[in-house]
């Protein structure tokens, strides 16, 4: 009983990794139907900014003096990755995207491209950073929390939390704000926005900004749980929140949460019963089997040709 | 002059559709301009609007001026929400996965002139248009033809238009549904609304329009008020069926 709890807490903590990274795929696919394939790359690069911003913060780099509590380098860090990672999403989407997507270039050409922008980013980062791994410091002590057999960690509990959060924050923003209605209306007609009064490319900015800033938490979240980066630990994390948006029903914020949580639960489980060797194997036949009988994905809906 | 096209010269993929045309929409007037398909009529509304490139027209030469002003360095969202130029496409381009209303919340995406003045709006809206008020809350892809064209004026006069551009506004409409609408249209006109209408169904845009130019295959061919245009031997036998 207490392992099987544990473990869907393990569950949770990668589910909410999964989910966060999952929902920028989600949003700029909605939206633009391209498979932003740098995704995960964004996602290293968070975790990269988050790293300089807290060595800097720290005194490390000897800018700024030493002294500055571990929780007020947190809370900086956090939107300086934000920031800056969507900064370069948004980089990405002027240089890369945008002029293909002003001479009508065909969707495989802006997804070779995004492929591309993806390796450029981790070999750009092997290139200007080296090969050694990165070390993220402790910002905040870890706390653990003995519940019967059952121990979770402060950390663990605020990933869960920061993916609930950001779940709620986003439903409402897409489903409720006038510039969430817009990304739905570029998503089913992207001829008739500018013909509202509204500035397309604005909105296109926009949620590649959304996008990139989850990732980006999701950046600074896993240093903290895994404290080392190096400049490909964006690239299978990043095809496994992919696939669980396409499980989950890409293009709905729910279905991209339901995937990244399925996902991280049928990797915990397994791994609970077999060997871990088995782990990614069996999980994704389990998402192969899901998507077989709902192509669809979870929460998706078959889009209906316009008459 | 409100709107003038001089000269224009414009390539749509790689041909020339418009060879050169000029004309002109005066504050408050109807205007039409009727053509057979591929004359090149929505390709002008589309280049009026600088629809932003794929879709865009790209003018070759000659000149697009709003109040006396050259429209070709615009932004199409400026277009609608500076200069108040509406547009209600060929085919509605309505967004069915949003409903009725935020159809026509979107619609006022732009508008800085505060919540009093754009629920005055919807009022009017919904009382031009009883069948979206009963709907409003309904995903407008499950509305029929008529309420989704009712939807594109209406969402069309939430961006506050002075100046309409409507293409092919009587496509797929019942005729009941299509007189209902040209009535509001002309209501809407008598209140200060200056339209310019694409029709293929030219013997009903001259009896709506106070003007027309008469467009084939990229070239204005002929021009003169309705009634003039309707007494024209040629645009009788080429648009009105003898």
């Amino acid at each position: 009983m207490e392992s099987l709890i544990q473990n869907i807490l393990n569950a949770l903590q990668w589910g909410s990794f999964y989910s966060l990274i999952a929902l920028g795929y989600c949003l700029v696919y909605g939206v633009l139907s391209l498979i932003n394939f740098a995704h995960g790359d964004i996602f290293m690069a968070g975790a990269y900014f988050a790293f300089f911003g807290a060595t800097f913060l720290l005194g490390k780099t000897g800018v700024i003096p030493p002294g500055m509590p571990g929780w007020a380098v947190l809370a900086l860090t956090i939107p300086i990755s934000m920031i800056l990672t969507s900064a370069l999403g948004v980089t990405l989407e002027r240089v890369a995207y945008r002029p293909l997507r002003r001479k009508g270039a065909h969707k495989l050409y802006v997804v070779i491209t995004a492929l591309m922008c993806g390796l450029v980013l981790e070999n750009g980062n092997l290139a200007l950073f080296g090969a050694s791994r990165k070390n993220f410091p402790t910002l905040v002590p870890q706390i653990v929390y003995s519940l019967g057999g059952v121990s979770v960690t402060n950390l663990k509990v605020a990933v869960i939390l920061v993916a609930v959060l950001s779940f709620l924050f986003l439903h409402y923003v897409v489903g409720k704000t006038k510039i969430g209605m817009a990304m739905q209306a570029i998503s089913y007609d992207r001829f008739a926005v500018p013909l509202m009064g509204i500035p397309t490319d604005t909105v296109i900015v926009f949620t590649f900004v959304l996008g990139s800033s989850f990732a980006a938490l999701a950046g600074v979240l896993f240093a903290m749980s895994y404290p080392v980066l190096d400049p490909f630990m964006g690239a299978l994390i990043g095809w496994k929140a992919f696939i669980a948006a396409v499980v989950g029903g890409i293009g709905s914020i729910r279905g991209a949460f339901a995937g990244g949580f399925l996902l991280g639960f049928v990797e915990i489980m397994v791994v609970a019963f077999f060997p871990s060797t088995f782990r990614d194997l069996i999980a994704f036949s389990i998402l192969l089997l899901i998507l077989s009988l709902k192509p669809t994905g979870l929460f998706g809906v078959a889009r209906r040709t316009k008459i | 002059m409100l709107l003038e096209i001089r000269d224009l010269r414009v390539k749509y993929g790689n041909i020339e559709a418009l060879h050169g045309i000029s004309f002109h929409v005066e504050k408050g007037e109807i205007v039409t301009l009727i053509g057979a398909n591929g004359a090149g009529k929505t390709t002008t509304l589309h280049s009026i609007m600088r629809l932003p490139p794929p879709e865009a027209p790209k003018v070759l030469s000659g000149d697009i001026l709003f109040e006396g002003m050259s429209l070709l360095s615009t932004e199409p969202h400026d277009v609608v929400r500076k200069l108040h130029v509406a547009l209600v496409p060929e085919g509605r381009h309505i967004f069915g996965n949003l409903t009725v209303m935020e159809n026509l919340t979107l619609a006022t995406y732009a508008r800085k002139d505060g919540a009093s003045a754009i629920s005055a709006d919807l009022d009017r809206v919904f009382d031009l248009f009883p069948r979206l008020a009963e709907r409003r809350n309904q995903r407008s892809e499950s509305l029929s033809g008529g309420e989704q064209q009712m939807l594109a004026l209406g969402r069309a006069l939430m961006s506050k238009c002075q100046t309409l551009l409507l293409d092919e506004p009587s496509m797929g409409l019942s005729p009941l549904l299509m007189y209902e609408m040209f009535r509001t249209l002309k209501r809407l006109n008598e209140q200060g609304l200056t339209i310019l209408l694409i029709e293929q169904n030219a013997r009903l845009a001259l009896r709506f329009a106070h003007r027309g130019y008469v467009l084939d295959t990229g070239e204005i061919v002929a021009s003169g008020s309705s009634a003039e245009l309707a007494a024209d031997p040629a645009v009788k036998k080429a648009y009105l069926g003898g």
